[in-house]
């Protein structure tokens, strides 16, 4: 067992996690799949590989037929902009509020920080039916129900817990000796905070960034009983293909699955540098 | 005026912007500053709803009656803690968050260290194993009831191969909680696998040079060097793996809606009976607390074993 | 210029003569049936008031739609001018005070009156009554009667009945064996299962389940196939539903909520007769596809595995027929034909009662008088003959008697024939706010017994002593 990153593990190691990574990613292939398949094939045992593949999936996402014949758009785009829009706002005041916080606990330790640190997690841990009812109240009375400001605040406060924990504990393994010198040269603490302490924290600010995207993108129940017609958000047309007159619309499910992970995907990969960069060479933790 | 007295300079002598500014720049103020943004959204849109379930938990309130509450003091915790079905939801809830964070560890750890060497299309194959978090519950929820299907399921066709007889996992209440926990770990391993390579990969190189001079064996290179380095993450994503876990509702909601009988249902699927379809509203809210409470617990202890081996490793 | 003015001033004095703009905002589940109703109204339906009145349905998807509804009740946030409801959500939400009573409207209007008329008692007794009115009293009071109190209206009526696969019943090879066996005949005309009893029904499934290598019709199968399915799921209602028909046609029966306080729990629900019921129930389940033993075979398991080739014949509701008679969903459309549900003979007749399915919709309480009319009217229009119709036509139903018995009414879709025989034998589930604890506990016994951890017996003893104990708590049993 060697740990050591340099080594090149060759096309030995691609081999190996080539296997694995693949067996990991079967189910979601399989969903993938399924999204030009038609309903037999979809449900077909033996299960089908090789098939006649359709687009017709995908038209059902955008395009409904009516009794009469019509083909008219659906709310589709509506849903995967209100996607967007929800999740980038939410995770962009999240890391931005989060960072901040996590900096001052890890540099500026209030009085009972831990405590504060606790109390910040504690608000994850309770099951959010149970809190559905007050924070419907809330809502109404605040006359945030079925508005984007609403969602993207909620949400931003889901998000919050994970990034002060997770950018906290990427804040308290930097080398301080190095933001204390750029001090004692004359730096003020925000060109300390910016131009030595973030781009150090890169790679925890990316997956923070990743982690708070998936959790806020996905979200379901809230986005259900908040959201209005016009801020719907594309999980909840996912429910939409379940429970009518067939169990689930196979083909539509996945094809809405699929184009909805494009853009999560594109992120990650785009963010995986940053990811893998780790801590900056040089630091040395305590 | 000895009310001005308290006030800072800054309000009292000039109100000017800039002199605000000044006050709230110096740095004892640094630290409130900073964190309170976030802790004011933190209480708006989340301490006091909770706050409000919290109150609600000590009456008698039912939201499909036009009754008012009634002050009922600790009867519902009363209530829920003598009840047998409560019981045997928590150790339902706690056997899959023993199993599926268990297995996220372990499968996430194994998959960081595949990942933490550089080697040839890399990023792509990271991608793959990435990809079952980025998935919605209902998504997974959905698909793995049709896997586990014994007619119409991958699962079922697979095993089918070796056995010749179909497969129905969700017939006993073991196989429909191993079920469960399949799925669950199969969507979160990567999360935790993030978290150990973000640490893996920022270990200082020469640490590891200077312990290959030292011919140091593999197993003490890795308590001595790599574990220290992703312990703090590693504890991170216990933590949030954990406390996710306790509240699973969608994917037992989906997949086996609690059965066979009510062998999978969770807390939290019970919390959502409780309070969504016999509407005892505010019994719902205490059970609510009970959860609350057994998640602080834990992870208190959490923090307090990391904490502990700590102050052991500093000493 | 001067034409643009003039024509900006007749439209603004217009609309302010042409009096208001009201929106009627529904809730409802997101499927083919309201979907309709929302196209049909855009395309056809002006207010008689003269008033600007639009249908604006919210389309919230079906397995959250509950939740949705429940919330927003709950929240006192008034949204919704009508909403669409299952029909034993009605004495939650009345109770609550959130569904207003129509009694007062539906005197004033002779329309509504002709409406409640015209309405299979069946439905005007699972749908509207509130307190609960069985049908045959409503039939007793002449159809309408102020006596009673009116809540909803049909938004989708329901019933079951069995699906089949023509092609099996009605091959030659088949019938030979079947013939040699049980000494019948296998019913292969819709007509011919008008007499199938569940003893004929556990024949077909122990005839036609074969394992994979084994010929059937002719064809060697590549995987195992079954007989017979019908609901067994612990999600939602599903067993409950199909377990009520078997009490019911053994003489047993479920709480009487219209005997509220002196109908007894005990000794009705784990009465002999519903304990020889659920053992029947649960002996035919030997028959069905292995996903019985899961205690998840739900209606669109069964559904699917029909549409896959892969059950000879199953029992689900009239919403789900549509798709399995589609080529484009399903493997065995144009082998499929529609017979009645067995029943079981009691006293000598066959017995077919079974469980109502389908939506009502409902008025608010918290709307203004006018708004109200404007509903109403809206009402008017839904349940007139051209509208249910056309909703029948596209693959909805009506419960108008009156278009019911259109000569051209069993030609609108395959199923329909079933669908209106079937209407006089439903009935319903509770409808008091105490239905749902008795729902999700009566689901989970049923599930344990479905997956062999106890028996009928136990199960229904279990049943009973709970749903005694929460009655007698809630007042509704001394």
């Amino acid at each position: 067992m060697t740990f050591r990153k340099h080594n090149e593990g060759g096309w030995g190691q691609t081999l190996v996690s080539g296997a694995i990574g693949l067996i990991y990613f079967a189910p979601v292939f399989w969903m993938v799949l399924t999204a030009f398949k038609t309903r037999q094939d979809a449900l077909a045992i033996p299960p089908k590989l090789f098939f006649t593949p359709t687009l017709e999936n995908f038209r059902a996402v955008f395009f409904d037929t009516t009794s009469s014949g019509e083909l008219v758009a659906t709310d589709a785009w509506l849903y995967f902009v209100n996607s967007a829009f929800i999740a980038g706002a939410s995770v962009l005041l999240a890391l931005i509020l989060g960072t901040l916080a996590a900096y001052a606990f890890s540099r500026y330790p209030l009085r009972g920080n831990d405590t504060y640190l606790f109390i910040i997690l504690t608000t994850r841990m309770l099951p959010p039916i149970v809190v559905i009812i007050p924070i419907f109240l809330l809502f109404r009375l605040t006359g945030l129900s079925g508005t984007y400001i609403g969602i993207i605040l909620l949400y931003t406060s889901f998000n919050l817990p994970f990034s002060i924990w997770m950018m906290k504990s990427f804040f308290d393994d930097l080398d301080r000796e190095v933001e204390d010198s750029a001090r004692m040269d004359g730096s003020s603490d925000w060109a300390v905070f910016r131009r030595i302490v973030l781009p150090q924290v890169a790679a925890g600010l990316a997956a923070t960034m990743v982690f708070a995207l998936i959790l806020t993108w996905n979200e379901f129940i809230f986005a259900l009983l908040l959201t209005g017609t016009e801020s719907r958000t594309v999980p909840v047309a996912l429910a939409s293909t379940v429970g009518g007159s067939v169990g689930v619309e196979w083909g539509k499910l996945s094809a809405m699955i699929t184009l909805f992970l494009i853009p999560v995907v594109i992120v990650t990969f785009v963010l995986q540098n940053q990811l893998l960069r780790g801590v900056t060479f040089g630091t040395i933790r305590r | 005026m000895t009310s001005d007295m308290h006030l800072p300079p800054a309000f009292t002598t000039q109100r000017s912007a800039r002199g605000i500014l000044q006050w709230l720049n110096a740095p004892e103020r640094r630290g409130p500053l900073l964190v309170a943004p976030a802790i004011l959204t933190l209480f708006l849109v989340n301490i006091l709803p909770l706050l409000w379930s919290f109150g609600l938990s000590f009456f008698n309130y039912r939201a499909n009656r036009q009754a008012a509450p009634r002050f009922d003091g600790l009867d519902n915790y009363g209530d829920l803690l003598t009840d047998d079905r409560v019981w045997e939801r928590f150790v339902t809830t706690g056997m899959i968050v023993a199993g599926s964070v268990g297995l996220q560890l372990i499968i996430g750890f194994g998959l960081a260290l595949l990942f933490a060497k550089k080697f040839p299309l890399r990023r792509i194959l990271l991608m793959l194993v990435l990809t079952p978090m980025m998935l919605s519950f209902v998504s997974v929820g959905i698909f793995f009831k049709l896997f586990y299907d014994p007619s119409l399921g991958l699962l079922s066709w697979i095993v089918g191969q070796f056995t010749g007889e179909p497969f129905a996992i969700l017939a006993t209440p073991a196989g429909a909680i191993s079920a469960i926990v399949i799925a669950d770990a199969w969507m979160w391993s990567p999360f935790v696998m993030l978290l150990v390579l973000a640490g893996l990969v920022s270990v200082p190189d020469y640490l590891y040079e200077a312990a290959h001079v030292d011919r140091a064996s593999g197993w003490r290179r890795f308590r001595t060097i790599t574990l220290p380095y992703v312990k703090g993450l590693i504890l991170l994503a216990l933590l949030f793996r954990t406390i996710e876990t306790f509240k699973t509702f969608d994917l037992v909601y989906l997949i086996t809606a609690g059965g066979p009988g009510s062998a999978t249902e969770t807390v939290a699927v019970y919390a959502y009976r409780l309070g969504f379809q016999n509407f005892r509203t505010s019994e719902a809210s205490a059970l609510a607390y009970l959860i609350l409470f057994v998640v602080i617990v834990l992870t208190s202890l959490y923090l307090y074993l990391v904490n502990r081996r700590d102050a052991e490793a500093a000493s | 210029m001067k034409k643009y003015l003039l024509a900006c001033t007749a439209m603004f004095i217009g609309s302010t003569a042409m009096a208001e703009e009201i929106v009627i905002r529904m809730a409802a589940p997101d499927w083919g049936p309201t979907r309709f109703m929302q196209e049909h109204a855009n395309e056809t339906y002006s207010a008689p008031s003269g008033n600007d009145v639009t249908l604006e349905i919210d389309f919230i998807p079906w397995p959250n739609f509950f939740d949705r509804v429940n919330a927003s009740l709950n929240s006192g946030e008034q949204r919704y001018q009508m909403i669409v409801s299952d029909s034993q959500w009605l004495g939650n939400f009345i109770e609550a005070g959130h569904f207003l009573r129509l009694n007062d409207y539906i005197e004033e209007s002779d329309e509504l009156q002709a409406i409640m008329a015209d309405l299979h008692p069946a439905l005007v007794a699972g749908y509207s009554t509130y307190p609960h009115v069985p049908a045959d009293e409503i039939e007793a009071l002449g159809g309408y009667s102020p006596e009673m109190n009116y809540y909803g209206f049909p938004q989708f009526p329901d019933n079951y009945f069995t699906y089949y696969r023509n092609d099996l019943f009605c091959d030659e090879g088949e019938n030979a064996a079947f013939q040699e066996t049980y000494g019948a005949e296998l019913p292969c005309a819709p007509e011919a299962w008008e007499t199938v009893t569940w003893d004929d029904w556990r024949n077909f499934g122990e005839f036609f389940t074969r394992a994979a290598g084994e010929t059937l019709a002719g064809v060697e199968l590549t995987e195992d196939f079954y007989g017979i399915a019908y609901q067994a799921g612990k999600p939602l209602d599903f067993s409950t539903m199909q377990i009520n028909a078997f009490f019911w046609q053994w003489g047993g029966g479920i709480w009487d909520e219209s005997n509220e306080p002196n109908a007894e729990v005990i000794g009705v629900v784990n009465s002999p007769e519903n304990i020889a019921a659920f053992e029947t129930y649960l002996s035919l389940l030997d028959y069905a596809p292995p996903i019985a033993q899961t205690g998840q075979m739900g209606i669109f398991e069964i559904q699917d595995l029909y549409m896959q080739g892969r059950i000879a014949a199953i029992i689900d509701w009239a919403a789900l027929a549509g798709p399995v008679v589609d080529p484009s969903s399903s493997t065995v459309a144009d082998v499929t034909s529609f017979g009645l549900m067995p029943g079981n003979i009691l006293n000598g007749d066959l017995d077919r009662s079974a469980n109502l399915g389908g939506q009502p919709f409902v008025l608010t309480t918290w709307n203004d008088e006018e708004t109200i009319q404007e509903a109403l009217d809206l009402v008017i229009w839904w349940l007139s003959e051209d509208t249910q119709i056309a909703a029948v036509q596209a693959g909805g139903q009506s419960g108008m008697m009156s278009v019911l018995n259109n000569p051209d009414y069993d030609s609108w879709a395959p199923w329909n024939a079933q669908f209106r025989q079937s209407l006089p034998w439903q009935r319903d589930l509770w409808h008091i706010p105490e239905m749902f604890e008795m729902l999700t506990q009566q689901q989970e016994e049923f599930d344990r017994a479905i997956t062999g951890q106890i028996s009928a017996e136990e199960a229904l003893n279990a049943i009973a002593e709970f749903q005694d104990e929460l009655l007698r708590d809630a007042g509704r049993l001394e």
